[in-house]
């Protein structure tokens, strides 16, 4: 029960660090390498507003997702538009260098320590027969919240249906007069703000360091590719799913293999049903 | 003065052994269009087999495989090895395409890595070795021995490069670059393409397997730490900014990165500013491989320019035959 808990927190995190990652490779068409990296500047901003600036804790993470998604805005215009004619494998290596370049700064900047936040999880209360605490709690309903709010963005929002539009099919959507840097603008900055935000919940539960964002960018290409690329609920299930599955294998086989776990599932899921477990239709490039 | 010729040794021993790598990496990468991310996880392969096939049961007796082997034989068996792990994870890799195939080789790699993380009784785990056997080691004073391994290097550089541009410019691989390019008409001129690139990832599994102990006979240690996606980008990097695609590009990419970003550390920093130094190497890496693209993504060397000779006439009336028949 308690590792079930444990999942599920988990997978929320897991879940808002991998539905940005999805969204770009839906609407500009590449794997973000350096979609690990935002995770690691958004668990460093966190710390910066938080211990530096002083401000409390639900405060630091509305503006580190700001921040971060502002970052990501800026990068994307100023390193990715340049080479996006270039095709998917130029636009991902060049996501490869910028991963190096933003890994380098951070190191250079906040160093190769560990850093702690301090952080009042508050009370726990018994939850069956485990027990849960306030954060926790929070960290659940939180992710929970961000989906909806973004299924309801993306649903019933004109500009939502731009977006909905531009990852269907972009030719059509520009002929159709979706203006598409908005567009593209707005995806950036959802994605890596809640990359920054799924960073900093992540340095919450454990700790902060350089390392993060290539710890976990694997973990999140799998949820990423278990959710079926492009599915909103889809990756979030798929991280919730995921979530569990290596907080629950700790009974069967031991805690160390949680993230080889993870990749396993990622291996066996794209052998067998490449378009994600959730996906309706076939992803186009298995046809083409 | 006395530290810059040991320093500029272990600099260009540096730049030969990336130079080697990425030559094959652009073997299997750059002209069969296998875009494998999980080159560390090959290159830990061949290096541990060789250190644990040397090894003898006092390198720990924890260790479940220490046959003691001599070191021909550590080499050899570290390449056939190598080959093997390449050929398994290319069973389901190569049924994938494009950035598929990246994710899942990437995937196999970080797995190897936490095995041998997690398994402290196949390879020491997070400790790794640090007594190494080096070939001929006996034959040098200590502090010479780089200078042999300098020479060695030099002389695997030249015969890689001598090897890639015969097979470069043979008819096998043309054949790779014709299923690159165009793997319908690869197909549709009697090419067995998943086969040949079964081969081909075989292959250059062995000769990575090959090159692997060279990396720690110059750092005298391993660990898993080394075999990360660290090695596995920084290769693909020197490949991209030298030329994927042609033959030299390893080598110029090789000179280029690795020299600027090793010399770097030569600069004396007092201790407070060790970090600030450390993030620059990531960090022109990286800017490196960014601004590269963005110029000129053909690299420094270009595929075009290398197989200028090759587009003769013969190859125009080829491409004509081809052009009637598949009609485009």
């Amino acid at each position: 029960m308690q590792n079930i808990i444990f999942g599920l927190v988990t997978g929320s995190i897991l879940a808002l660090g991998a539905v940005g990652f999805s969204m770009i490779r839906q609407t500009e068409g590449f794997l973000n390498i350096a979609h690990g990296q935002y995770l690691t500047l958004g668990a460093f901003m966190g710390i910066v507003f938080m211990q530096d600036v002083g401000m409390n804790v639900f405060l630091a993470g509305v503006l580190t997702a700001i921040t971060i998604g502002l970052i990501g805005v800026v990068l994307a215009r100023v390193i990715f538009d340049p080479v996006r004619k270039q095709g998917a494998l130029v636009l991902l290596f060049t996501s490869v260098g910028l991963a190096y370049a933003i890994y380098g700064l951070a190191m250079a900047i906040f160093g190769t320590g560990v850093k702690l936040y301090s952080v009042d999880f508050g009370a726990s209360f018994d939850v069956g027969s485990a027990s849960m605490t306030v954060g926790e709690a929070v960290i659940i309903a939180l992710s929970l919240v961000t989906v909806l709010g973004l299924w309801l963005f993306l649903t019933f929002t004109p500009l939502g249906t731009w977006v909905r539009a531009v990852a269907t099919n972009p030719q059509l959507a520009r002929v159709r007069g979706v203006r598409i840097q908005l567009v593209s603008s707005t995806v950036w900055f959802m994605s890596a703000g809640l990359a920054g935000l799924s960073g900093m919940l992540l340095g919450v539960m454990g700790s902060a360091s350089i390392e993060l964002g290539w710890h976990n960018i694997l973990v999140i290409l799998s949820v990423a590719v278990l959710g079926g690329v492009g599915r909103i609920y889809g990756v979030v299930a798929a991280g919730l799913l995921l979530g569990l599955v290596m907080s629950l294998s700790g009974q069967v086989i031991e805690i160390k293999y949680q993230t080889t776990v993870a990749f396993a599932v990622l291996v066996l899921v794209l052998i067998f049903r490449p378009e994600g477990l959730f996906a309706v239709q076939r992803r186009r490039e298995q046809t083409a | 003065m006395s530290g810059v010729i040991p320093y500029a040794v272990s600099v260009f021993t540096l730049i030969g052994f990336y130079a080697i790598v990425a030559m094959l990496l652009n073997l299997q990468a750059g002209w069969g269009g296998l875009w494998d991310l999980g080159l560390g996880g090959l290159l830990g392969a061949g290096a541990y087999f060789f250190v644990l096939a040397t090894a003898t049961s006092e390198a720990g007796e924890n260790l479940i495989f220490t046959p003691g082997w001599p070191m021909w034989l550590a080499i050899l068996g570290g390449a056939v090895f190598t080959a093997l792990v390449a050929f398994l994870i290319g069973l389901p890799a190569l049924r994938l395409r494009g950035e598929y195939f990246l994710i899942v080789t990437f995937a196999f790699a970080e797995m190897m890595r936490q095995l041998v993380v997690n398994e402290p009784n196949l390879a020491n785990g997070t400790v790794g070795f640090t007594e190494l056997q080096r070939p001929l080691a006996g034959s040098f004073a200590p502090n010479d021995y780089k200078y042999f391994l300098l020479g060695l290097i030099a002389v695997l550089v030249v015969l890689t490069y001598l090897l890639m541009r015969r097979i470069g410019h043979s008819p096998y691989g043309r054949m790779l670059r014709a299923m690159r390019d165009n793997e319908a008409l690869a197909l549709a001129l009697g090419k067995r393409v998943t086969r040949r690139r079964t081969q081909l990832r075989v292959f250059s599994g062995f000769l990575f397997g090959l090159a692997a102990p060279l990396y720690i006979w110059h750092i005298r240690a391993i660990v898993p730490a080394m075999y990360g996606p660290d090695i596995t980008f920084t290769t693909w990097t020197v490949l991209v900014v030298g030329g994927i695609g042609a033959v030299a590009g390893g080598v110029v990419g090789a000179l280029v990165l690795v020299g600027i970003t090793e010399a770097l550390l030569f600069i004396p920093v007092s201790t407070e500013h060790v970090d600030l130094l450390g993030g620059s190497k990531p960090f022109l890496l990286g800017l490196a491989l960014i601004v590269m693209l963005r110029l000129r993504p053909d690299g420094v060397v270009t595929e075009r320019w290398t197989f200028r000779k090759d587009r003769g006439p013969v190859a125009e009336g080829v491409k004509k035959r081809i052009q009637t028949v598949v009609g485009t």
